[in-house]
């Protein structure tokens, strides 16, 4: 054994990583964690099964970009070559898309599950900052992977969408002709949305879900208000093997969801057809979609898109900032409002969802 | 004085730059006519008698020499004014120049010079010769001082325009009442198959009046000349129906041929149901049940209803198959060939010959199968996923099984 | 066998299940299929040799049918299969050489231009290679 190392790394394959590695560090913090048990454990293994969906995301995009073209002029037919020719590529495919739809929905339930237990309370503010960041982060790939297909929903919905950004007053027209590539949707749309969804977001999303995995590991789990001691289970195997089943459970949902309703692939968009009738963004943009279409055209003499725009801006700071604004800690008492304002969010964004989906005049 | 912008507006007609064929704005008749009748002489900038150089005396004659202001010294009859020419004359005059070959071919050795003697074959040019004013002379179709080409899209004779040229006088009840004419038939063939293509698509390639009826020697087909004109664009149908008449021996000259089954002037697109014994049938109209042509057709209509069902089931079945996020393009180009060969086997109804029908019936039925047996192999391909997918949800439910055992084992200790 | 070790073995062999059926769609989907993309913009007509000169054969273009003509001369040309006027299929006449179709009538020559009857434009042409004996044809 070589001098200056550790006296006694231990014998075999192992010793030999520990003494290059020092990897035991990690494998006894990690055999030190702790998960506290109290009624709401449960909602503990949200975060797990939103790395886990995003690791499957990572996973089959990276699959996905073999064979994805592009340009406007092949990729549909790449995509319809991967769900047709390409042996399990249809497999792949489908799982991408669930898989996307299920991430967005696990990463709300999560969000809100922390912000009704209070997890974002000190010191955990950056904790809660960088999520609120990765939840951005990955409505955009969301907003921009549902381009990639180039068919006429997406190529329609994106046009809808970053019509939107570019009405923002000062920076809007700037932020439209650099979302679109141009003053108009095109093939050069497509290329930058791609380049956006498998580098930009990705090295963001590393960066923050870094920071975000060490935050949490540096403050363990939080416990809800008001528990301050309490029983706890211990992380590795009792809540792990917990998290697998979990995962396995996910797994199973996704490969039913995407064997018996595989994921359509629609028509190839036209640039010169007119827009069909019932345009929609993705279901997590819909109360957003369906809010501006609420408002009347005009509000004391302010265009009433704009006072939306305006306020989802002001909300979506309020939301990042929740944890410098809720002063309860110094208070020593559990902020009702919070939880009110919570709740009435919630009921807020199901009611707009579901509003998008009625039928009756759009 | 409204000639000085007249004048203006007949320098600025597209001149063809040519020695002698400069537009003559300098004449007599133009200075005073131009103040008589501003809209008759303005309507010359557009003439292509007049851009190329023609003018009023050459077919009217009389004195064109400019700065002559008196009407008499205009109009004289030595230097061979004729004024306004009878309807009687009027083919005679125009034809002084276009039915002579030499002068035309300076202007456009394209052109054909036997219009007059065309014209004289039609029931319109006999009845002129006889005296009768009132049948179409040149000027009625061609227009009199703003004469377009006849290439020249704004032309009353062009293509698109010309049905409705026809029309004046043919939709018109006055006009026609004293001959005893129909006058529905403008009407009926706007409502067909070729005025949609020539009218709203404009396919210039789609028949109008003239093409089956003549542009000079306008007569309608003669009875035994229907198929030779349908004929001509329709190549294939006239072809088959000559083969009948040599196969069955029979003399069809005295029917009207594509008219028993097709209109002549509201031709529709071929319905199915025209084939066979039911209401619609076009067959039945002469073949009673008894007829062997009678179970002949019914036979025919059966293979043809075949055919059309077939495909739609293969195409349907694919279609599914597809929705399902099966691959099915290859066998959806297999089924194109069924399209082709119910193309083929609509063309070869007017062979009225069973057995060549049924065969081309049957090999497009044998393509419709090869089909609906590609979109079963589709939908087996899908059982077999879901079979796959059955078989991996069982190892996670084995997975979870044995986690949930070990964790148990675990807590219990 | 005791029940711990059974367990371990039930769990760590559906465990390897598991992977196996995670692992043997990603295999297979690595293992590039028999046509490498999707045949939109370039296809394979036939292999040298398939035609005779003065013969033709319609095969699919991307979801069209196109027509390969091998000419008396042995040159190979390559157009769009759906006629100009009504869209119905053509087909190459050697008799006549040149490409017919049997709806109305129409006729092109081997360069694709519409010479007679109504079709009202050429017929799109492509470019066709000869490659380690494959005739493969591309849009222009």
């Amino acid at each position: 054994m070589s001098e200056g190392g550790r006296a006694d790394a231990g014998p075999g394959l192992r010793g030999w990583l520990e003494e290059r590695t020092g990897v035991s560090l990690i494998l006894d913090l990690a055999h030190k964690k702790t998960v506290p048990l109290h009624r709401h454990t449960i909602w503990y293994y949200l975060g797990g099964m939103t790395l886990f969906l995003f690791t499957i995301q990572v996973a089959t995009g990276i699959l996905l970009l073999l064979y994805y073209r592009s340009s406007s002029d092949e990729a549909f037919e790449s995509i319809q070559f991967i769900m047709t020719k390409v042996p399990f590529g249809w497999l792949i495919r489908s799982i991408h898309s669930w898989s996307a739809n299920l991430l967005v929905f696990v990463l709300f339930v999560h969000m809100f599950s922390v912000f009704f237990l209070k997890a974002y309370r000190r010191p955990r503010e950056l904790t809660w900052v960088t999520g609120a960041l990765l939840l951005f982060v990955m409505l955009a790939f969301g907003f921009s992977g549902y381009l990639l297909p180039w068919n006429t929903l997406a190529f329609f919905a994106t046009q809808v969408g970053t019509e939107v950004a570019g009405s923002v007053p000062g920076m809007g027209r700037f932020m439209l002709r650099f979302l679109r590539g141009g003053e108009h949707v095109t093939g050069g749309t497509l290329t930058r949305f791609y380049g956006i969804h498998v580098a930009v977001l990705p090295a963001l999303t590393t960066a923050l879900l870094l920071l975000h995995l060490l935050l949490v590991q540096r403050h363990g789990m939080s416990r809800p208000p008001g528990q301050n001691e309490g029983r706890t289970m211990p992380f590795v195997p009792n809540f792990l093997l917990r998290d697998c089943i979990g995962w396995c459970v996910a797994l199973g949902l996704l490969a039913a969801l995407a064997a018996l309703f595989p994921w359509e692939l629609g028509t190839k968009a036209d640039p010169f057809a007119p827009a069909p009738a019932g345009i929609r963004p993705e279901w997590y943009f819909g109360w957003m979609f369906q809010t501006l279409k609420l408002l009347p055209g005009h509000v004391l003499g302010i265009e009433g898109e704009l006072i939306g725009i305006f306020a989802f801006g002001v909300g979506g700071l309020l939301f990042v900032l929740a944890p410098f604004l809720d002063r309860s800690q110094e208070k020593r008492r559990v902020s009702l409002g919070f939880t009110v304002a919570g709740a009435i969010v919630i009921a807020y964004m199901a009611v707009m969802t579901v509003l998008v989906y009625l039928p009756g005049k759009p | 004085m409204a000639a000085g912008p007249l004048l203006a507006l007949l320098l600025l007609a597209e001149p063809v730059a040519a020695k002698d064929t400069t537009p003559r704005t300098d004449t007599s008749c133009v200075s005073c006519h131009g103040q008589i009748d501003a809209e008759m002489v303005g309507a010359l900038a557009n003439d292509v008698h007049f851009q190329k150089g023609l003018s009023c005396h050459d077919c009217h004659g009389g004195n064109p020499a400019s700065g002559i202001d008196d009407p008499a010294l205009a109009h004289d009859k030595k230097k061979g004014w004729t004024g306004k020419p009878s309807r009687l004359q009027v083919p005679g005059l125009c034809a002084r120049c276009h039915a002579d070959a030499a002068f035309m071919k300076r202007f456009n050795p394209h052109l054909r010079v036997d219009q007059l003697s065309e014209y004289r074959t039609s029931v319109h040019g006999k009845k002129n010769a006889e005296g009768d004013p009132r049948p179409a002379i040149c000027v009625d179709c061609h227009g009199v001082h703003g004469i377009r080409a006849v290439s020249d899209p704004r032309s009353s004779v062009y293509p698109t325009n010309l049905a409705p040229t026809c029309a004046r006088c043919h939709a018109s009840a006055d006009v026609m009442k004293p001959y005893n004419l129909a006058t529905n038939q403008y009407e009926s063939y706007r409502t067909s198959v070729h005025a949609k293509a020539l009218h709203d698509k404009g396919d210039l390639s789609a028949p109008t009046c003239n093409d089956c009826h003549g542009s000079h020697g306008a007569v309608p087909p003669g009875v035994g000349a229907v198929a030779n004109v349908c004929g001509s664009c329709h190549g294939r149908e006239a072809t088959l129906f000559r083969e009948t008449e040599a196969k069955k021996k029979m003399d069809l000259s005295l029917c009207i041929q594509c008219m028993v089954c097709h209109d002549n002037h509201a031709v529709q697109p071929p319905k199915p149901e025209m084939l066979g014994v039911g209401p619609q049938s076009t067959c039945t109209g002469c073949h009673s049940p008894g007829d062997p042509e009678y179970q002949m057709a019914a036979d025919m209509a059966n293979a043809a209803a075949t055919l059309r069902e077939r495909l739609a089931t293969a195409k349907d079945t694919l279609d599914r198959a597809e929705r399902a996020g099966m691959e099915v393009s290859a066998d959806r180009f297999a089924l194109q060939e069924g399209q082709n060969k119910l193309v083929e086997v609509r063309v070869l109804t007017h062979s009225f010959d069973r057995e060549r029908f049924l065969a081309a019936a049957g090999e497009g039925t044998a393509v419709a199968d090869g089909g609906i047996a590609a979109g079963r192999r589709a939908f087996r391909e899908l059982r077999n996923r879901r079979l796959g997918l059955g078989v991996s949800l069982l190892v996670i439910l084995a997975v979870i099984t044995g986690l949930y055992l070990k964790l148990r084992q675990i807590e219990k200790a | 066998m005791s029940r711990r070790k059974f367990l371990d073995w039930f769990l760590g062999t559906s465990v390897g299940a598991m992977c196996a059926s995670v692992l043997y769609p990603i295999f297979r989907y690595l293992v590039p299929p028999d046509v490498p993309e999707a045949q939109t913009n370039r296809a394979v007509a036939a292999r040298e040799g398939d035609l005779k000169p003065n013969e033709s054969k319609v095969f699919p273009f991307g979801s069209q049918p196109a027509i390969l003509i091998r000419g008396a001369d042995g040159t190979y040309h390559a157009f769009s299969a759906t006629c100009t006027h009504l869209n119905c299929t053509v087909q190459y006449r050697g008799d006549l050489r040149q490409i017919w179709c049997a709806c109305h009538n129409g006729f092109y020559d081997l360069a694709g231009a519409n010479v007679s009857g109504p079709p009202p434009r050429p017929l799109e042409q492509f470019t066709v290679h000869v490659t380690e004996g494959e005739i493969v044809v591309s849009k222009s």
